[in-house]
């Protein structure tokens, strides 16, 4: 019972009492000391080690701190991205390595505050406190991180809602309630890190000093003569230091990279070596496409020699779903079957970029275009106002033969039908197209 | 007309003389001296670099490509899937082709708007920009004959109308001219309808004719840059400069560095496909029916949209109206202020954003619905 408590307090209790906190702390502080709004810095006590620790540590920590934030904020888009291996792999690798970054920062922040005389001068409790938490939260985050990996996909199904549920004033605790107590304390830890801003120097995240990334640099020299004669001697360093310096490393960085990518690279060239189950599945995708290319030269030369091609039995042909098939120039046509139980025939080549028409009529037995949305009334092979398409889809002449062979009626390109025959007469029939100047 | 007036040939060879200065044709004025210019725009000077350094990508990655690329209709689409799932950091390859092809497109453009807009063209600098557009018209012209490259349902189709809408010209022409335009879609295609001959030419354009004409123009491009250095780009009297050399190219090397690390990651977690609904696992089907909603690529939709919306001699004579200002822009410009320029590149940049942002949804919102 006080477990189920304390863990609902963590869960809900603390995130408001957390944010409110924090919202009250902040206005407070802004009211009652303005200047103090930011963190007080101490780079002119001891500049080597605050370098080496808060250049990695506010590098590493907005890395992670983007991460969690992406994953909040869209979690959707978030979700879809992470179910690509690929990606999910390079999210946790650079999650991970974000946050060893921000471990070593840190690491040397606590220890130059520990070690350094001046700087311990300015030191408030609170410093080392919130220094201390952060540490724990880091080393919390990591462990999280390396026991119960791949944050990036799980926590979109959990800690996302979760945060959404807060936020949006339905908690729902149970979302997260049953998540290693790893996980749980580094979500508690997180919102006690909240609290904590407006009464420490981690007020600063609200008064991030951006403008320094695109400010003029501004050089503080202490008024000593010396000290101006290290400055010119920095400005006369030679040119070709400089370019050499780059050169190096340019040079470096690209053998590394070459190093790191010689396996895979050295690889590329040696050719694909499929198992032998994926050399038989290349291998019957190949002849899968032969045999379509093979198919292909067989309409061309079965249009070059035949006087009538074919099509279909008029029983197999359908009143609302055509069939594609290939007229004597080689394009795509459709085979229907008509109201009067006698073949239609209509091109499937749209009139207006020559993209191939959909098969299946709509209610007014019409097909569409997709490319450009025309609508062709398959009946008059005209298309709807306002179309694209400006001219008429055209009809294709057909013969029907009965068993025998014989030609026993035929309609032309111009829809004229010669011959009489009855609907289940016909049915009984073979349709085929003939050449051009075999139709009327 | 004055005495002044120099006859004809001798202004011709003025010209030439002031373009290919034979002095200066020499490494101490063309790369020790050289200086280039700081102030609020300098990062535009890093486009042209970063777009030549995109192209250099697509070379390897293209070389690479073309040991296991098959250009046959049976043949292509199979011989990209197996360099993307059967060949060691093939998948990757491709990638990078894809990504840096849209990342240089989107530089190039990104380089004419602002050398636009800092009146780079002005005199002696008429031929780097002559070669600079012609750079930019191979660019798209590599796009599109890249496209169809893979073979597959999307590309083919996608030729296939881009190709169609040359013939629309023809309603425009009296008699037997009309008929012209067919004429040169199928000398483009090579046979009627698109085929093993479009996919051989386009793949010998793509790889071997569009390369040889892209070395020429950027060779007389990049000579022209070093010749008369940077322009100086802001109306500002005085302008503080910084050396080409060293320290300009190894700033230059440095973005290049990072626009490789940003392009090697997303190559390696996304797919190009990822932004496209169409798979490469879909070979052309001559049988089949067009699919849904084709689109070209992105770097399309600036003309595609005004394709789709408006009447097709608006969208001719816009375009041809604009192509024509851009070439001939160091001449028709040569008096406009910096000011005037930049509101019209601003205006440009604007009109490029928003349609191929919103292009779709603006197309929805005026031809959507069933009729």
């Amino acid at each position: 019972m006080i477990d189920s408590f304390l863990l609902v307090f963590l869960l809900v209790g603390l995130p408001y009492v957390a944010v409110l906190g924090c919202i009250a702390g902040s206005i407070w502080r802004f009211r009652s000391a303005r200047f103090s709004y930011s963190a007080l810095s101490s780079q002119f006590l001891e500049d080597k080690s605050l370098v080496l620790g808060s250049l990695p540590w506010h590098l590493g920590i907005f890395v992670v701190l983007a991460g969690h934030a992406v994953a909040f904020l869209i979690p959707r888009v978030w979700a879809g991205l992470v179910s690509n291996p690929g990606f999910l792999w390079t999210v946790e690798a650079i999650g991970l390595a974000a946050s060893v970054l921000a471990l070593i920062g840190l690491t040397t922040l606590l220890v130059r505050r520990l070690t350094s005389g001046r700087v311990q001068a300015v030191t408030t409790p609170i410093d080392l406190t919130v220094l201390a938490l952060l540490l724990a939260q880091v080393v919390l985050g990591i462990l999280v991180a390396v026991q119960h990996s791949f944050g990036a996909a799980w926590a979109t199904g959990t800690v996302s809602p979760y945060l959404w549920s807060l936020a949006t004033l339905r908690p729902n605790p149970a979302l997260v309630s049953d998540l290693p107590p790893l996980v749980q304390a580094h979500m508690a830890l997180a919102w006690v890190l909240v609290l904590l801003i407006p009464f420490s120097r981690l007020v600063h995240i609200f008064s991030i000093p951006i403008a320094y990334l695109w400010r003029a640099p501004q050089l503080v020299v202490w008024a000593n003569p010396r000290r101006f004669q290290g400055v010119e001697a920095a400005v006369l360093v030679p040119a070709r230091r400089y370019f050499l310096r780059g050169v190096a490393a340019i040079s470096v960085g690209g053998a590394l990279l070459a190093a790191g990518t010689a396996g895979t690279f050295g690889r590329f060239f040696f050719g694909p070596r499929p198992s032998e189950k994926e050399q038989t599945k290349l291998d019957q995708e190949k002849l899968t496409r032969l045999r379509q290319t093979q198919r292909e030269k067989e309409l061309t030369l079965e249009r070059a020699r035949q006087r009538y091609i074919k099509i279909a039995k008029v029983k197999d042909l359908d009143t609302k779903k055509g069939r594609y098939f290939i007229d004597y120039e080689m394009r795509a046509a459709l085979a229907f079957l008509g109201d009067d139980g006698l073949p239609l025939f209509i091109s499937a080549k749209c009139t207006h970029l020559g993209c191939t028409v959909a098969s299946d009529l709509d209610a007014q037995g019409r097909v569409l275009c997709p490319c450009h949305v025309s609508y062709f009334d398959i009946k008059t092979g005209m298309p709807n106002a306002g179309a694209p398409a400006k001219d008429p889809l055209p009809h294709i002449a057909w013969v029907l033969m009965d068993a025998k062979g014989d030609v026993v009626m035929r309609r032309g390109a111009d829809g004229r039908t010669h011959g009489d025959l009855a609907p289940d007469q016909a049915a009984l029939c073979d349709v085929y197209i003939a050449k051009r100047e075999e139709s009327v | 007309m004055g005495t002044t007036l120099e006859p004809r040939s001798k202004r011709v060879a003025r010209f030439v003389r002031e373009r290919f200065p034979i002095e200066k044709l020499d490494a101490q004025s063309m790369i020790v001296k050289k200086e280039v210019p700081l102030h609020k725009m300098s990062w535009a000077y890093y486009m042209g670099g970063l777009a030549l350094f995109f192209l250099l990508v697509q070379i390897v990655t293209g070389l690479l490509l073309l040991f296991y690329y098959q250009p046959t209709v049976s043949d292509a689409h199979a011989s990209v899937a197996t360099i993307s799932e059967h060949i060691s950091g093939g998948a990757w390859i491709r990638n990078l082709h894809a990504w840096s092809a849209s990342a240089m497109i989107l530089t190039v453009i990104v380089h004419l708007f602002t050398t636009f807009a800092m009146k780079a063209f002005a005199a002696p600098r008429e031929l780097t920009w002559v070669s600079g557009m012609s750079l930019a018209l191979l660019v798209f012209a590599f796009g599109f004959t890249g496209y169809l490259l893979p073979w597959n349902q999307i590309a083919v189709n996608a030729t296939k109308v881009g190709l169609q809408s040359v013939e629309a010209i023809g309603q425009y022409l009296p008699g037997e001219l009309a008929r012209w335009p067919i004429y040169v879609r199928e000398t483009i295609q090579g046979e009627p309808s698109v085929g093993q001959a479009t996919l051989s030419r386009f793949f010998a354009i793509h790889v071997i004719v569009l390369p040889l004409l892209t070395v020429g123009a950027l060779g007389v491009h990049l000579l022209q840059v070093q010749i008369h250095g940077m322009s100086r780009g802001v109306d500002a009297l005085k302008v503080k400069t910084e050396k080409f050399f060293p320290f300009f190219v190894i700033k230059d090397l440095s973005v290049w560095g990072v626009a490789f690390f940003v392009v090697a990651v997303v190559a390696m977690c996304l797919p190009f496909d990822a932004f496209l609904p169409y798979p490469l696992l879909e070979p052309y089907n001559p049988l089949g029916s067009t699919p849904d909603g084709i689109k070209p690529e992105w770097y399309f939709f600036f003309v595609y949209y005004p394709l789709e919306l408006l009447p097709y001699w608006a969208v001719i004579a816009g375009s041809t109206v604009v192509g024509g200002a851009l070439f001939l822009a160091p001449w028709i410009f040569a008096r406009t202020t910096r000011r005037t320029l930049t509101v019209l590149a601003v205006a440009g940049a604007l009109y490029f954003v928003v349609i191929t942002l919103f292009g779709h949804a603006i197309y929805e919102a005026l031809k959507g619905g069933t009729p």
